[in-house]
């Protein structure tokens, strides 16, 4: 829960996310909002506070959003990073774990749940569900309640409860893995009665069962309309798929175009998350243009220069940093170790933190604690 | 520059290569030509790779062989060599390191692959270099039944694997495959593919059939068509590299090979209270600063972590301070290189935590430069971690320098260089603890980067991981 202040804070945040992601926010009026967040947090996250105040970046030494210190994702292992009291959390999201367990997982606590949904909610709909249509949501993450700390499985739950329709239903468990021959039952139906369905889940998951689908010989034609929303890398992992190939897989074994199917990236740390334009721009008539990403108005983010963490010119590839109003609750800025490149009206991320692999012949920290990280959230 | 072909590859013309790949390396500043083989061309090669081996090698003596080895690398010791120019114009936009530190590496190691060194590594693992040549009386025979001789063999070909970016190590793989005259073939690591050519291209000009037994070339890795036809020719087959590339090759190698594998190892030092006194510890701090940045932590003997032992004159705090203003000054002498923006926001990511660990109320403490070309950390906690490298190095605190043992033996399979400072009478005792933690090798911190040609590569012996010993038993005949 916040305060009385953070309460108010919050509502106007709620006007904006209301207003949804057409509604542009002016420089201007974002800088006022997140400079006041950035205050909030000052006087609420001492932790977050102090590190501010190691760079000389107080309240009133920041005069713009751009300035305000963003923390690294990887200080979520080390302390809470909540502005206010942690054990009012509503939730807490962690970060997947390690394989040799020496490193910490990341945690995020989500005093607002409200603010979450509300960020979510509309964003999701913009690029998922542009036609402001309902339709059966067929998830490939197991339900929440089997994976409580999880951010994604949080988020799909919300979506499948809010903007689903009654047939939507989760085809995965955190025991069994993804239930094939429920999920080929219930596709098989939405086939034969022509209804358009959306399936939600991680690159990986969709990776590995299409693998099987293909073993079987078995493929699907879904109706027109249907559509899929795939997260996370999967690096790492026992095969590592190029996004084209994959794009290829759902095309020839579901019948999904490529326009059809939308990249979400998000990650534990942050309350808004980012989808891929494709299909918000088919069903609203944008000529084709390069697969990439657009924040809602409601965060802003800037590809930074790795080495210097100062914005590179528009066009170069840096390290993504992301200014989060529906953070208000933790921290507002958060530096990932994500590659991407500024475009028009978002980004395109190149590359997910994976652990460089070490160049020479040592062995790097990645390498001993490289996660089984099913996406990682 | 022009295209620097990146390939030695004895009897194929260019007009047999079907297809080329260029490279570019750093900013396209220097750009590598590779042929484009496909398994046809191979199965040729590794054909004459053994043909030469039976006739211009496998009879040769030994002396021979050392002795042009020792040519190729006097020429690539030389300064106005167009080998030596050509790798420290290009070796520094290849692998991500600075002039200075490719000139250090290729000083350093180009002394090992002189004849002497040779000579000492091959009576260090052999004893009696002759046995490579003809049977020998076998030294250590106790019977006195039967007079036993004995030689060794190398195989007729051998496949080398490569990895990595650091010069030289591939080299010495070489050499060693030649030393027990095995034909090689060599694939390259995309990280370094240019000094094993310049090498081959060097010992070619010196002894022309020595060089018809050695081919060296790049493919990407996992290429499986060419690498089952290189794995099927060879009867030993040696890897450098993590796990990954051994899991590969384990599975796809055909049985009754031979198979040695050097994988990727971790380094560490120590460093006891009589290193720390007034007098001497800022010496000791910069031996540590300059083994971590000699190949810019990125090689198996850089050290992650020094456990630094408490009541000496410097404290493990103060000593973290000195070892960062160490690394700050050879930002001069041996700049740390080019690294990756993924490398470069995972160090901002560690000292990002770390701060926040102070921050947090653990008694952490961050020192770093202004980019990120050094970091240190003090940390209180001794539980050991690997570091992300390029130059990011832990200090944490010990009582006792036998202690810190154990907080390295979960890591003991991955364990190879201690470097040692201050240990006095402690010494043996504590190498004893870190050879049962998984080290295997414990020297001074002067030594870590570099060690002797007759080091015991991860507590093997790698010539003789190569040959085959053959006894010949000869009954004493009976008096009469």
């Amino acid at each position: 829960m916040l305060d009385l202040e953070g309460q108010a804070l919050k509502l106007e945040l709620f006007e904006i996310f209301r207003r949804g992601v057409d509604e542009p926010l002016p420089d201007h009026e974002f800088d006022r909002l997140a400079r006041r967040v950035f205050e909030y947090q000052f006087r609420h996250n001492p932790p977050y506070a102090a590190y501010c105040r190691r760079r000389g970046r107080a309240p009133d030494a920041v005069t713009h959003w751009t300035e305000i210190p963003a923390v690294p994702t990887a200080a979520f292992k080390e302390v809470k990073l909540v502005s206010g009291d942690a054990s009012r959390a509503e939730a807490v999201f962690r970060t997947s774990g390690t394989t040799l367990g020496a490193e910490r997982r990341g945690e995020h606590y989500i005093l607002d749940l409200s603010i979450y949904h509300a960020s979510l909610l509309p964003n999701f709909a913009a690029y998922l569900l542009p036609e402001g249509i309902e339709m059966p949501m067929l998830s490939l993450v197991p339900p929440a309640a089997q994976m409580v700390d999880s951010s994604l499985a949080h988020m799909i739950a919300l979506v499948v409860d809010r903007l689903g329709s009654p047939q939507s239903g989760y085809f995965a468990s955190v025991g069994g893995g993804i239930d094939d021959e429920g999920l080929s039952r219930a596709l098989r139906r939405f086939e034969e009665e022509g209804t358009p369905v959306c399936l939600l889940g991680t690159a990986f998951a969709f990776v590995h069962w299409t693998d099987r689908l293909r073993e079987r010989g078995e493929r699907f034609r879904l109706p027109p309309g249907s559509r899929l929303m795939d997260t996370g890398g999967f690096k790492g992992k026992s095969r590592e798929v190029p996004e084209e190939e994959l794009r290829a897989t759902y095309e020839e074994l579901l019948g999904i175009p490529a326009d059809h199917c939308v990249n979400e990236y998000g990650m534990t740390e942050l309350c808004s998350q980012f989808y891929d334009t494709v299909l918000r721009d088919r069903v609203r008539g944008v000529p084709p243009r390069p697969r990439h990403k657009a924040p809602p108005p409601w965060v802003r983010t800037l590809v930074v220069d790795a080495e210097t963490l100062e914005p590179v010119p528009k066009g170069e590839v840096g390290i993504l940093r992301h200014v989060d109003l529906a953070n208000l609750g933790s921290v507002i800025a958060v530096q990932t170790e994500d590659l991407g490149r500024e475009v028009d009206d978002g980004f395109v991320v190149l590359g997910r933190a994976a652990g460089a692999p070490p160049r020479g012949c040592s062995i790097a920290m990645d390498l001993l604690l490289r996660a089984a990280e099913e996406s990682r959230r | 520059m022009n295209a620097i072909d990146a390939y030695h590859l004895p009897g194929l013309r260019n007009e047999d290569i079907p297809r080329w790949e260029m490279r570019p390396y750093g900013d396209g500043e220097v750009v590598l030509r590779f042929p484009v083989l496909t398994p046809e061309l191979l199965e040729i090669l590794v054909a004459r790779l053994r043909l030469a081996c039976a006739e211009r090698l496998a009879g040769r003596p030994v002396a021979s062989v050392v002795r042009a080895l020792g040519e190729a690398a006097a020429r690539l010791a030389r300064e106005d060599d167009p080998c030596r120019v050509l790798a420290e114009q290009a070796l520094p936009a290849i692998t991500g390191f600075s002039p200075p530190m490719v000139r250090l590496i290729l000083d350093r190691m180009v002394a090992d692959w002189q004849e002497e060194a040779l000579w000492r590594l091959l009576r260090a693992e052999l004893g009696d270099p002759e046995v490579l040549d003809g049977f020998r009386p076998r030294a250590d025979d106790p019977d006195p039944a039967v007079r036993t001789l004995t030689r060794a063999c190398g195989p007729e070909l051998a496949f080398q694997i490569f990895s990595g970016n650091v010069p030289g190590v591939a080299v010495t793989a070489l050499i060693r495959s030649l030393l027990v005259k095995a034909a090689t073939l060599g694939k390259t690591a995309s990280g370094e593919p240019l000094l094993p050519v310049l090498f081959a291209r060097a010992l070619a000009a010196v002894d022309h059939d020595l060089g018809e037994c050695l081919a060296v070339t790049y493919w990407p890795g996992g290429e499986e068509a060419l690498e089952a036809v290189a794995l099927r020719a060879a009867d030993t087959v040696v890897v450098y590299g993590g796990r990954e590339v051994e899991e590969q090759i384990l599975r796809r190698i055909p049985p009754g090979k031979r198979l040695v594998v050097h994988g990727a190892r971790l380094s560490l030092g120590l460093i006891g209270r009589p290193a720390l006194g007034h007098d001497v510890a800022r010496r000791t701090a910069a031996e540590a600063a300059w083994a971590t940045a000699v190949f810019d932590q990125q090689g198996c003997v850089s050290p992650h972590v020094f456990y630094v032992e408490r009541g000496g004159d410097t404290p493990p705090e103060q000593f973290a301070g000195l070892l960062a203003a160490e690394l700050a000054r050879l930002e001069d002498e041996l700049p740390r290189g080019r690294i990756t923006p993924a490398e470069a926001a995972r160090i901002h990511q560690v000292r990002g935590a770390a701060e926040f660990r102070a921050l947090g109320g653990q008694e952490v403490q961050l020192h770093a430069g202004p980019g990120t070309q050094y970091t240190v950390i003090y940390e209180a906690n001794p539980e050991f971690a690997p570091s992300c490298l390029n130059r990011v190095v832990w200090v944490r605190p010990v009582d006792d320098l036998l202690e810190a043992a154990t907080y390295v033996s979960p890591y003991g399979p991955y364990l190879q260089t201690v470097g040692v400072a201050g240990a006095g009478p402690r010494l043996e005792d504590l190498a004893d603890r870190l050879a049962r933690a998984g080290a295997s090798r414990v020297t001074d911190l002067t030594r870590m980067p570099f060690p002797p040609p007759t080091w015991r590569h991860d507590g093997q012996q790698p010539l003789r991981e190569l040959i085959r010993w053959v006894d010949l038993e000869v009954p004493e005949a009976p008096d009469s």
